[in-house]
């Protein structure tokens, strides 16, 4: 397989992460340099809707049309690939806070990111981990993105039979949640999901109409100035929002909540607003960074490209950057070197990720 | 702000004081919720009264009540030996079992090892959408041990215990607990002693459970926590409801504000 050129998909993808790995790391001094900073969403969304985007291309296969078993097994299959990362990475998780704990005596650790129960109530715990209804702080955008692909595969299913019935659906089942504040519960811990899948179903699905080449995506790809024209004053709201700091008091909005409020957990309309005028702004802006920052760009693409490995390797990154701020004290060396090396595994982590496929090439 | 020593002691005969009158007209309008012998400890120990308006209406009008328990794992029951001995599920049975047609709904919002600024950032929305007439903040214990400055932590817990206070949502702090550890540990009795100062300056119910843990472990030598010296046993957790449904209902007969003051 030849690896992808440069482009804006993965180049926005590698932004995400690397924006994630920032914001894993609370109190990182670089975390004011991360574009949530300057507006009301951050990298979730745009990590959410690119995984809706590439659904579109698992989905369609490469040439001719699949057939519904191969729709469902190629989705299918993913949402398993994506399910043992999320299981693989919580008990590396899990490991590395034991151990820091084992090694600097800090039993508190044990407590850090929801880790608690899994120490004092494993038989349970255990359970949840794997149902998912456990889930550790910072550990928790998998399990979304596993619900979210393995209810792709009704996703593809309703595409093929009615594409014009996806977005119309999504909103519906959208607009239920917000009113209803229906979330997936937690277990052992009583408790929502951080990452509610009811409504950040949307975005997800968002993702994979603007991918598409007719319909709605047809016009967005035909028409980038009007993109970028509609994408502005949601933009600019979310600079304003930013900078007076504007955060309503939530008992003084008015019902249904959820419509008013700005919220990460059900995706509320303001953050859904704010999250799709950026991408606007950011496909604009993506010729311009290409013709500017050539080495940056191929460098977030190799990100982009390997996405799932390079997420999973820094959260588990962002995770030790934690327990290393913790250790050593928050100070700006310290936050350096942390973001220094981050980035440096980050690459690494690409890098190995396309060894086979580079090789491949060298020998052919 | 500092107490003299006989600001100290008068404040103490008038918690005493008023713990005494306070339980007897709470006995006389339907019963506080008995305490234990296991869990016996000075009335004074456990809290000093202050109002809560809305349990009062709750329990005299019988009107719903919802309680909202935020906080770490003392909130979770990480400890405990089943979920049903956390303290908000038996602190809902105390009470259901006390006042048998109150309409009591217990919502648990604990989130283990979390720092009050952190429990802070999702308290304003849990409580936008839960709509709790009375929130049961546990706090300062994972302050104390993350080294988190007591400015820092009073700043939080302030601004969010006046914001629930502005929309007349009763609110409850739920202190530090006991740890053998602890006893010498300077940042976690400053950040023990700002809490109290800060409940006595917002008049808000604190239930001091470091007093009452600490006299259940030394004075009575009834082990309260679990072999780690950190979270509570199911005993512990028994006498963390009954001290809180006792608070409670000792401060839900409480009328007017009362703000004895403080002396220098």
């Amino acid at each position: 397989m030849s690896i992808r050129a440069p482009n804006a998909i993965d180049f926005w993808r590698g932004f995400a992460l690397v924006s994630i790995f920032i914001n894993h790391v609370p109190g990182l001094a670089y975390e004011r340099l991360t574009h949530r900073n300057i507006g009301i969403s951050d990298s979730a969304e745009l990590f959410v809707f690119l995984a809706g985007w590439s659904l579109r291309g698992i989905a369609a296969g490469g040439g001719d049309p699949l057939t519904v078993r191969r729709t469902i097994l190629r989705v299918g299959a993913r949402g398993v690939t994506l399910y043992a990362a999320q299981i693989v990475i919580t008990m590396l998780a899990i490991a590395l806070l034991a151990a820091t704990a084992l090694v600097v005596q800090h039993q508190a650790l044990l407590e850090w990111h929801n880790a608690a129960s899994v120490f004092h109530d494993p038989i349970r715990t255990h359970v949840g981990l794997v149902l998912l209804t456990h889930q550790l702080g910072y550990f928790d955008i998998l399990p979304l993105y596993v619900v979210l692909m393995f209810g792709a595969v009704l996703l593809a299913l309703v595409h093929r039979l009615n594409a014009g019935l996806v977005l119309p659906l999504s909103l519906a089942l959208y607009v239920f949640a917000l009113v209803s504040q229906v979330n997936f519960p937690t277990w052992p811990l009583e408790g929502v999901w951080f990452f509610n899948p009811l409504c950040w179903q949307l975005i997800f699905v968002l993702g994979f109409v603007a991918a598409g080449d007719n319909g709605i995506g047809a016009w967005l790809h035909r028409n980038p100035r009007k993109v970028l024209a509609l994408g502005l004053p949601g933009f600019l709201v979310g600079l304003v929002i930013a900078a007076i700091g504007y955060n309503p008091d939530p008992l003084t909005l008015p019902q249904p909540l959820l419509f008013f409020v700005i919220d990460k957990t059900y995706l509320t309309p303001l953050r859904l607003w704010h999250a799709l005028s950026l991408f606007a702004v950011m496909a604009a802006a993506f010729p311009l960074i290409l013709r500017f920052f050539p080495v940056v760009v191929g460098f977030l693409c190799l990100l982009g490209r390997n996405s799932l490995y390079v997420f999973c390797v820094g959260s588990l990154a962002s995770l030790a950057g934690q327990l290393a701020r913790f250790v050593l004290g928050g100070n700006l060396a310290v936050d350096t070197v942390i973001l220094a090396s981050g980035i440096v595994i980050l690459g690494v982590t690409g890098w190995l990720s396309e060894l086979k496929d580079r090789l491949r090439g060298a020998s052919s | 702000m500092a107490l003299g020593v006989e600001g100290s002691i008068a404040r103490c005969l008038l918690v005493a004081a008023l713990a005494v009158v306070m339980n007897a007209s709470a006995l006389a309008a339907g019963g506080t919720p008995p305490i234990s012998s296991a869990c016996e400890t000075p009335l004074p120990d456990i809290a000093t009264p202050e109002p809560l308006p809305n349990l009062a209406a709750s329990l005299e009008r019988k009107l719903p009540l919802k309680v909202m328990a935020i906080g770490s794992s003392s909130t979770v029951g990480i400890g405990a030996s089943a979920p049903s001995r956390s303290y908000p599920n038996q602190l809902s049975e105390i009470l259901l079992r006390n006042y048998t047609d109150l309409k009591l709904t217990m919502v648990n919002r604990g989130v283990s090892g979390e720092l009050a600024a952190v429990t802070a950032e999702r308290l304003r929305m849990q409580v936008a959408l839960e709509r709790p007439t009375l929130v049961l903040w546990q706090v300062g214990t994972n302050d104390a041990l993350n080294r988190v400055p007591v400015e820092q932590f009073v700043q939080t817990v302030t601004n969010h215990v006046r914001w629930m206070k502005s929309h007349d949502i009763d609110v409850v702090l739920v202190g530090l607990q006991y740890t053998a550890k602890s006893v010498r540990d300077e940042h976690y009795h400053a950040i023990r002693h700002a809490l109290t100062e800060l409940a006595e300056r917002e008049g808000v119910l604190l239930v001091r459970r470091y007093a009452a843990m600490e006299f259940l472990e030394k004075a009575k030598g009834t082990p309260v926590l679990t072999d780690d010296d950190l979270h509570l046993n199911d005993l512990g957790y028994r006498c963390m409801a009954e001290h809180i449904a006792h608070a409670l209902v000792v401060s839900s007969f409480l009328k007017k504000p009362k703000r004895p003051p403080l002396m220098q």
